[in-house]
């Protein structure tokens, strides 16, 4: 909101300056976000000239060349000007070279087409006089030739712009600001005091412009305040008014409706006049709207309506929005020579629905929207009457009439100071609390001394309970008051939560891995998100936003992998050769036809050197990927028995037979996918034509409510180990966990006296001395007795058995 | 004869051995001395024919030869051995080479925030509690007593998900919507109604609101949370912690001031500003980096805890505007590009 710092000091006249009410006023809770200086600044060779005359300039037609005096008694200045809007013998601000305009713009003598001109004639705009830029500035011919522009205009302006939070509507205007400068500074708020004398009814007496006025939807408002004036004269309105709207950003229509938006600034009563000779029927009434009727508002605009929404109408049609916006239909223009002026209460949440559904806000529904003054309806209309007979001409026709009555009555609230004291935990004397009440227009009632009674003012709707006063005690006593402590911290059971934890040890692992940590969108397009499903197929669809804003941002993320290849990408065309990445971040799947927000971790990386090294290492290949994301199982804070990792065979978005998968979320609650990205799909969406490894952790939050892992000593045996190596021969496509679990197997059925401490896979060969299809695997395993050595005789009888079992129950070929 | 050997002998070793140049010629060398058919062994083969009284003195004289050769030996030996390690050893390295290994990673300037934040908290005793992203309308704001047609709803213009969604594991009070969450708030609810007080907390976390995307609004962003209820929580109380919070990650030069605001979750609200000398471009001026206030009763009210009991204070910031702040990064959308060459600034 705009605060004209000129117009406040009519409410609030105090010795303060600006600058002192500039800084306050954060302080006190409108924060500033802007302010702006309205008026000339001091600028030299800028003074009051007279057209002498002038003619068409010989090489442009849209261009007067002008003979211009800024003295009596001197030669005229020969000047260009592009203006229409004057006449010889017109008094002028004409800018001589040498003077500095606002925007440091320099006037100096120069060739326009051809012709020198020796300086510049003004619009109001270009002085920051005014907003007027439509002609030049055209002055009073008693003005003295030379004068100067800061003589002239000694006046300047400042402008707040200032943020109003939700609650506050009743500092939506220039006396609400003034209460609150009262309240901080001191002094007292300077009210207009009402001149006409208007005596109320509350039933309208028929007269020549209306005739009837009724009230149906009374529950959306409670109170509609009219009063009829004849024999305006519309016209434009005088200076003061029109500087006063315009300071505030608003731009001057006629002196009527002005007026109707000066008090709306002044007191905060949004208000509005109606040209009666347009309201058919002569008669008012105050209804729901009808289905699909339409109104074509002020703006030019054309609004369907609904029944939801009440309007102000005529016999024949709706000619205002209520509370929002009157109609083109029955607007005050030159022709008007009545009116009816309304002011009213309205439903807050009836307005703020009809403006959100038309897409609607003006400085009226802004204001009934959070619910205005109920004493303000009848001093809003009075005003403004005031003001129209003094400007407009005019008179009354009957008297004001009121239909309803919006309930004006204040509560009050208990307030115990020492509660407060409490709450704000430092002392305060009694009878600061009480002025701080009072210089707000609260009334303190102490009969108790321990349990008050404040009551707010009618204004003040959003002081209800102890707490609120609180908040206006301290608002207005200063928070620099409160006194600086030192933190006093009592001891409470609980630590981090252990998905923060978790995170924290990935994130430690992954940069020690070399990978670089990136922050990516949630918001993902569908065609991303239906790599892993499809377009049609459910888990796409309900990962679609009800609202996107963009349709790159339409879906939420399923795979944190796609946003890693984005960030791959751009890295890639910007020449920088990193190439690997993680992010630790929330995905969504949906299980059983439900969303599941899942914790994630992913990673790719590049399998291919791009960087030139004088020594080449190793690259990333499936086994680095497997080995990462097996280390991210470790840093779970719960134990996650055995990963049974199998190959993906088929995939759009993983390299089939290249890639693997563990877990399952819905029976495990967890999934792990890690492998080589489908290299024709990552080449065709993303351009990338190199081998790329990712991995991604999927895992369910509630697996971290579990019970934590914990570590128990086991005692071990001091006797040596024993080993025995089995070399087989297998089919090309039988996997090593097949070939261990087996042989496990055959262990467990033979052994007995000592244990099996490992069997691993530790050789893997296939071509040339075996035949097509065939692979051998080398298996080590490690035996040990927790309380002997042991002897050969009893570990070949096991190795003996394990191989004739082997030879008997499987197709494996024992190579020696 | 036999002396004459011995002597010979032990010649032709000091003489030779210092010549052994590889462990080969050592070995064949060492046979041809100490081997089977070795000189020495010859030579000790003899001992059996010279007479008895003689043997004692040809014993000392054999054992003084077989000394030298070995002590000859054991050095040629050493130098071998020395010289073989050498050569195991491969060429000498150049230490001004850089290793060709990839270098560390970096966490993400926001994390790293994010942690930094985290971390002073955690020392005036607040723990981590965490939240889901997707939320219902109940927790993201009736709960927090922003009423449905209430304008603060307004400041925050919300994504949605459509009515026919349901989450397994995002809990609904009754059948409202569910929506990304604007605010981690959220958590505060979520809190308060699983545990019962003394509760002092900080919820880090991602939200979202629908903004058109500028220099200073990002589709996504990030918050912390703070929530500290008990009884005799109170306003002095709060000033002292974001005072403390203020001045450990911009200095104890950081001047603050509470600023009276509006949430309707507290009352009464402020904004926190601060004002430091030393920040480059944004030095001396107040700089705004988070809402605050006291709980207010109405959301006491909502998760069954009386107010008149319990007190509380509640603040949130955004963490990309700290980091802004701290990283002197004009532009959110950086963070969202990582560019390796942006993220590898906020790292040593």
């Amino acid at each position: 909101m705009k605060i004209s710092y000129n117009w406040l000091k009519q409410y609030f006249k105090s010795e303060v300056s600006s600058e002192a009410i500039l800084d306050a006023l954060p302080l006190i809770g409108f924060d500033v976000e802007e302010t702006e200086v309205l008026g000339p600044p001091q600028m030299e060779q800028v003074v009051v000239g007279k057209v002498i005359e002038f003619e068409a300039h010989p090489n442009a037609d849209r261009l007067r060349l002008c003979k211009v005096k800024t003295a009596e008694d001197e030669a005229s200045h020969s000047i260009i000007c592009g203006a229409k809007n004057f006449n010889a013998g017109d008094r002028v601000m004409v800018a001589l070279p040498g003077a500095v305009l606002p925007g440091n713009f320099k006037i100096k003598k120069s060739k326009l087409r051809g012709i020198e001109s020796e300086g510049m004639l003004c619009s109001a705009k270009e002085l920051n006089i005014g907003q007027n830029h439509d002609g030049i500035m055209v002055l009073d011919s008693s003005i003295a030739l030379g004068t100067e522009l800061n003589t002239l205009y000694s006046d300047t302006d400042i402008i707040f712009h200032l943020e109003v939070t939700p609650n506050r509507v009743d500092v939506l205007s220039h006396i609400g600001l003034a209460r609150e400068l009262v309240a901080r500074f001191g002094g007292s708020v300077d009210v207009p005091k009402i001149k006409s004398n208007l005596s109320t009814v509350d039933t309208l007496e028929p007269n020549t412009t209306l005739k009837s006025l009724m009230v149906e939807a009374t529950d959306i408002c409670p109170e509609y305040s009219a009063i009829c004036i004849e024999g305006v004269q519309v016209g434009p309105s005088p200076e003061w008014l029109k500087q006063s709207l315009e300071s505030v950003g608003l731009r001057s229509i006629n002196n009527i409706v002005d007026i109707t938006n000066y008090v709306l600034h002044e007191t905060g009563q949004p208000l509005h006049a109606f040209d009666s000779a347009k309201v058919s029927g002569q008669s008012l009434l105050i209804r729901h709207a009808f289905k699909e009727e339409k109104i074509k508002t002020l703006d030019g605009n054309t609004h369907s309506l609904n029944d939801s929404m009440v309007v102000i109408a005529d016999d024949a049609k709706p000619v205002a929005i209520a509370g929002v916006m009157g109609s083109a239909d029955a607007e005050v223009d030159e022709s008007t020579q009545s009116i009816i002026l309304e002011s009213a209460y309205f439903n807050p949440s009836s307005v703020r629905k009809t403006a959100r559904k038309l897409n609607l806000s003006t400085d009226s529904s802004y204001r009934f929207e959070r619910g205005v003054d109920p004493q303000g309806v009848q001093y809003g209309i009075e005003r403004a009457c005031d003001l129209i007979l003094e400007v407009a001409g005019g008179s009354l026709l009957g008297k004001r009439v009121q239909i309803g009555s919006v309930d004006k009555s204040t509560e009050s609230v208990e307030f115990s100071p020492e509660a407060m004291r409490s709450f704000i935990g430092f002392s305060v004397q009694d009878t600061e609390v009480q002025s701080v009440f009072e210089s707000l227009n609260f009334k303190v009632d102490k009969s108790s001394e321990s349990n008050w009674l404040i009551t707010p003012p009618t204004y003040r709707k959003d002081v209800t309970r102890p707490v609120d006063l609180y908040e206006e005690f301290i608002r207005i006593f200063g928070t620099d008051k409160i006194p600086a402590q030192s933190i006093s911290v009592n001891g409470i059971n609980a630590s981090d939560h252990p998905i923060y934890q978790f995170n924290d040890s990935v994130g430690t692992y992954m940069t020690g891995k070399s990978f670089n940590e990136a922050f990516l969108y949630t918001l993902r397009n569908q065609d991303e998100v239906a790599f892993f499903q499809g377009k049609g197929h459910e888990e796409t669809l309900k990962l679609k936003l009800e609202n996107p804003l963009q349709s790159d941002q339409s879906h939420l993320r399923n795979s944190l992998i796609p946003g890693l290849l984005d960030v791959l990408d751009l890295n890639l065309a910007r020449q920088n050769l990193t190439t690997q990445f993680f992010e630790r971040g929330r995905v969504f799947r949906v299980l059983e036809g439900q969303l599941v927000e899942l914790i994630s971790v992913g990673f790719i990386a590049l399998g291919k050197n791009l960087d030139r090294k004088w020594l080449e290492r190793e690259k990333f290949d499936f086994y680095s990927a497997k080995a990462c994301t097996e280390d991210l199982f470790h840093l779970l804070p719960f134990k996650v028995k055995e990963r049974k990792w199998s190959p993906i065979e088929t995939s759009e978005f993983w390299q089939p037979m290249h890639s693997a998968q563990a877990g399952d979320l819905l029976k495990e609650g967890f999934e792990a996918s890690v492998g080589l990205l489908n290299m024709k799909n990552v080449k065709e969406c993303w351009g990338l034509s190199y081998p790329i490894f990712a991995g991604s952790l999927l895992i369910q939050t509630e697996l971290f409510e579990k019970e934590m892992k914990r570590f128990r000593y086991q005692a071990l045996s001091n006797q040596p180990a024993s080993m025995k190596d089995l070399s087989l021969v297998v089919n090309q496509s039988v996997l090593a966990s097949e070939v261990l679990k087996t042989i496990k197997g055959f262990i467990e059925q033979s052994i007995e006296s000592f244990a099996c401490e490992s069997v691993e896979v530790f050789d893997v060969y296939e071509g040339e001395g075996l035949e097509e299809g065939k692979k051998s695997f080398a298996v080590s395993m490690k035996f040990r007795a927790q309380d002997r050595t042991l002897k050969d005789k009893e570990v070949n009888a096991l190795f003996e058995a394990v191989q004739s079992a082997v030879l008997e129950q499987t197709d494996y070929q024992i190579r020696k | 004869m036999i002396e004459k050997t011995l002597d010979s002998l032990v010649l032709e070793v000091k003489e030779m051995s210092p010549k052994l140049g590889s462990r080969a010629e050592f070995d064949s060398f060492k046979s041809t001395i100490s081997g089977p058919k070795g000189k020495l062994t010859d030579v000790m083969k003899l001992m059996g024919k010279v007479p008895k009284e003689e043997k004692p003195a040809m014993g000392k004289k054999i054992n003084e030869a077989k000394q030298v050769i070995q002590a000859s030996m054991d050095e040629a030996n050493k130098r071998i051995e020395e010289s073989e390690l050498l050569s195991s050893l491969g060429p000498t390295i150049d230490p001004t080479l850089p290793s060709p290994d990839s270098e560390k990673g970096v966490l993400h300037p926001i994390a790293q925030v994010r942690d930094q934040i985290v971390e002073l908290f955690n020392r005036i005793g607040f723990a981590v509690v965490e939240g889901t992203e997707l939320e219902t309308e109940y927790y993201c704001f009736d709960a927090l007593n922003i009423a449905k047609d209430h304008p603060a709803r307004d400041m925050q213009d919300s994504y949605f998900l459509p009515n026919a969604i349901q989450m397994a594991n995002v809990s609904k009070e009754s059948d409202e919507k569910y929506l990304l969450r604007t605010h981690t708030s959220s958590v505060q609810i979520r809190t308060l109604l699983k545990e019962k007080p003394p509760i002092r907390i900080v919820a880090p976390g991602r939200c979202f609101r629908r903004d058109t995307p500028d220099a200073t609004h990002s589709a996504n962003f990030h918050q912390i949370e703070g929530l500290y209820v008990d009884k005799n929580v109170s306003l002095t109380d709060l000033k002292a912690t974001l005072d403390y919070f203020v001045k450990m990650v911009f200095g104890d030069s950081a001047k603050t001031r509470l600023r009276p605001s509006f949430f309707p979750f507290t009352e009464p609200s402020f904004e926190m500003d601060f004002y430091s000398p030393n920040l480059g471009k944004l030095s001396n001026q107040w700089l705004e980096i988070m809402g605050c206030g006291m709980v207010d009763p109405e959301v006491f009210k909502s998760v069954g805890l009386d107010p008149n009991e319990y007190s509380g204070y509640a603040f949130g910031m955004g963490i990309e505007r700290i980091a802004m702040i701290l990283q002197g990064v004009d532009d959110i959308r950086y963070y969202y590009q990582n560019d390796i060459r942006f993220l590898r600034q906020f790292s040593d």
